[in-house]
């Protein structure tokens, strides 16, 4: 009975506290609402935000923050959040209430941190610089089938950038087939080095066409180079096969066999349906004769 | 002695009249009972012809075709009617080129069946096309590998041979009617003079007349037996479980004497009620095409057992759903009336002599043929049902078929058209033939010609 009691009241306690959960606010704390972003606003931590903020945030808060996602939700770019510390912002995200999870479970810290960059930058794209051209290289090795991107400052004194993130891609028929990582970012000296994988089908010779890309970066304009290289396995043509007379050609690539067959057959019997017409109008000459 | 011989020749020369003026009876009685049910299959025809425009305007979803059963109750029909028309060969061909006397009254049935099958099989399959207006796609882009181009080769063809067995055998009874029908409209004196040919029935017409008739009798044979062995082909080419069969050729060939030889029964015992034709189509003529009739189902019978006993021991994994959907499953309660009562019964039935007399006979033909046209949508539909591919995310309907208003519709009145055709051609011409009958009746030909 006591067990009943302490089962009913546990119950009584849940449905509460659920109640109180639907209604509750956000209790930010003074001391987490002055909690500093410890991530500078870098192109790095951009990229990192966005693909987080693509991830996680999009679904209900909608593609441009604006809160019309698949469901109506907070806008993220209207005055009155932007308005919020980072601190604050750093809270609610961590906390999560009502239809907004905690994602203080879900996510690191810095990552947290740098999706609250990319809001601030959303609504004020002044707080980056603006992105520079930049000099992008593909240069090939040759044991390893390897790529390797080097991108250097647009000017005349041609200095490698590091931390640029750059895309490798193989064209494919209908677009482009990434390798490597979603983000490979360049060293020290400006290069990134990506391996090819086996085993890419190239055109009838074995060429494939590597295409290199820094694209959606904060900090550089967009750019792409390509080259071609005769690293792919020759796509092998049934071109033949389908050239030759067979039951699976077109029709003027019908089997011999077939023809004479079928032709045969059609000219064996229709010889004697003309045959017979042709006696018809043997029948009538006959009867005309008669009469005469 | 001359004036004895004289004397039996205007004998023989009234008995003729009277077997003329017989034979020919039907084409002078159009009574109101006619008229109405002329009347009637227009009827029929014209309320098919509505759904067919209807489904000219809004499409094959008037159907219940879907994305899985693709061929549902026109193509059954379509096999139908070509098995029907099978029988013209069997008995104007094989059983007339085996010397079988007894079938002369019947061989004008059987062909008149046999055109009118097959033009409303030609127009059946033109209705079972969602894009009627590209027909003429397959004559100028089809491909000599493909059966349906053979099926479209050989169906019209054997039409060609059908129309002309049943034209050259018309010729003297023609000439006949041309003399005889002083009293018809115009348009129908001018026809019989037309088609018959300035027939004299000279020796020389006599021998080139036999000539063709031979020809074609012997060529209408491999035709007939490749226009059912196609038909089977459209099926058994193709990777599907319950067509994917060797013995589909003979399998449909035999199913197809038994169905013409019960239509016959059916359209002979029709014709002699109403035309009092007792003494040209008699009980011996029911008892034998009851006998054949027994012969042909027998054979069917056997080709059915390999085709359901083989894959139903074995039960393949991909065939199995299929197979146990017809023996256990959705199709069972069809199939085996199919088999029990329009087959393996009426053979029993039919052993027994009593059974054989015209109207038990006719009964239980009527059974046989509505037994062979659900036989046909058992071969057409639970097959595709049961595809080799899994199929995902289709609506539950896709999954059967139920043939809408409009399909049963436009069935009948394919079935309305081919009873119109016979009974007009009853009304135009001759049904049991003039001249073969008074040959072989022993009318020497100068009185035949010269009446």
């Amino acid at each position: 009975m006591a067990k009943l009691n302490t089962i009913v009241a546990i119950l009584i306690f849940a449905f509460s506290l659920g109640a109180y959960s639907q209604t509750t606010t956000w209790e930010v704390s003074a001391d987490q609402a002055a909690k500093k972003n410890p991530l500078e606003i870098l192109p790095k931590n951009l990229a990192l935000g966005r693909n987080i903020f693509k991830r996680s945030c999009v679904s209900c808060h909608g593609e441009k923050a604006d809160g019309k996602g698949l469901i109506q939700s907070t806008s993220l770019i209207d005055e009155k959040f932007q308005k919020q510390t980072d601190g604050v912002v750093f809270y609610k995200i961590s906390t999560g209430r009502d239809k907004m999870p905690p994602f203080g479970a879900m996510l690191k810290e810095d990552e947290i941190w740098s999706v609250i960059n990319y809001l601030r930058v959303l609504v004020d794209p002044s707080a980056i610089p603006p992105p520079k051209n930049v000099k992008l290289e593909l240069t090939t090795g040759e044991e390893i089938k390897s790529i390797t991107a080097t991108v250097l400052s647009a000017d005349s004194a041609k200095l490698p950038l590091s931390e640029v993130d750059v895309h490798f891609y193989v064209k494919r028929e209908f677009g482009l087939m990434r390798i490597g990582e979603m983000s490979n970012y360049t060293g020290a000296d400006g290069k990134v080095k990506v391996v090819l994988p086996e085993k890419i089908v190239g055109d009838s010779e074995g060429n494939i066409t590597l295409v290199v890309k820094i694209e959606n970066n904060f900090l550089y304009n967009d750019n792409e180079t390509m080259a071609v290289k005769k690293w792919g396995t020759p796509l092998l043509s049934h071109e033949d096969e389908f050239n030759r007379r067979a039951l699976w050609g077109a029709r003027d690539k019908s089997p011999v066999w077939l023809l004479l067959l079928a032709n045969g057959i059609i000219a064996i019997v229709w010889a004697v349906i003309v045959y017979v017409i042709y006696n018809l109008f043997r029948i009538k000459k006959a009867g005309r004769i008669f009469i005469k | 002695m001359t004036d004895l011989y004289r004397k039996e020749i205007e004998i023989k020369k009234e008995q003729f009249q009277d077997l003329v003026s017989d034979l020919n009876s039907p084409l002078n009685r159009t009574g109101s009972s006619f008229k109405i049910w002329i009347g009637f299959l227009l009827l029929l025809i014209a309320m098919a012809g509505f759904m067919y425009v209807r489904q000219l305007q809004q499409g094959l979803g008037t159907t219940d075709m879907r994305d899985i059963a693709s061929w549902g109750l026109y193509i059954s029909d379509f096999v139908f009617l070509i098995a029907v028309s099978l029988v013209g060969s069997l008995i104007t061909a094989i059983l007339k080129l085996s010397n079988v006397k007894w079938v002369t009254p019947l061989t004008r049935i059987s062909e008149i069946i046999a055109v009118a099958a097959l033009i409303a099989a030609l127009l059946i399959i033109v209705v079972d096309m969602g894009r009627p207006d590209r027909l003429w796609h397959i004559f100028v882009h089809g491909r000599l590998q493909s059966p349906i181009v053979w099926d479209i080769l050989v169906v019209n063809t054997y039409l060609v041979i059908s129309i002309l067995l049943l034209y050259i055998p018309l010729i003297p009874d023609l000439a006949l009617l041309r003399k005889t029908m002083g009293h018809k409209p115009k348009w129908q004196q001018k026809m019989y003079k037309i088609l018959s040919l300035g027939w004299q029935g000279t020796e020389e017409q006599l021998r080139i007349m036999n000539l063709s008739l031979t020809a074609l009798m012997v060529i209408i044979i491999p035709v007939a037996l490749s226009i059912h062995t196609v038909t089977s082909w459209l099926f058994a080419s193709t990777l599907r479980p319950g067509w994917d069969s060797t013995i589909f050729g003979p399998y449909f060939v035999s199913g197809a004497f038994m169905v013409g030889a019960a239509t016959v029964i059916v359209t002979m015992y029709v014709i002699m009620t109403n035309y009092n034709f007792k003494a040209y189509i008699t009980d011996k003529h029911f008892d034998l095409m009851g006998k054949l009739l027994v012969l042909t189902s027998l054979v069917y019978l056997y080709f059915n057992l390999n085709e359901f006993m083989v894959p139903a021991y074995k039960m393949k994994s991909g065939e199995s759903a299929h197979i146990l959907g017809l023996l256990v499953g959705e199709y069972s309660v069809l199939f085996w009336s199919v088999q029990i009562l329009g087959m393996i019964l009426p053979i029993l039935l039919m052993i027994i002599k009593p059974f054989r007399k015209p109207k038990p006979l006719m009964i239980i033909s009527v059974v046989v043929i509505i037994g062979a046209f659900l036989k046909r949508f058992l071969i057409v539909t639970p097959t595709l049902l049961h595809p080799f591919l899994p199929v995902q995310n289709y609506p539950e309907s896709y999954h059967h078929y139920n043939p809408t208003f409009s399909e049963i519709m436009i069935t009948v009145g394919s079935f309305a058209g081919i009873m119109l055709i016979i009974s007009l051609f009853i009304k135009l011409f001759p049904i049991i033939p003039v001249y073969e009958t008074a040959h072989e009746k022993g009318f020497p030909n100068e009185i035949i010609n010269n009446s």
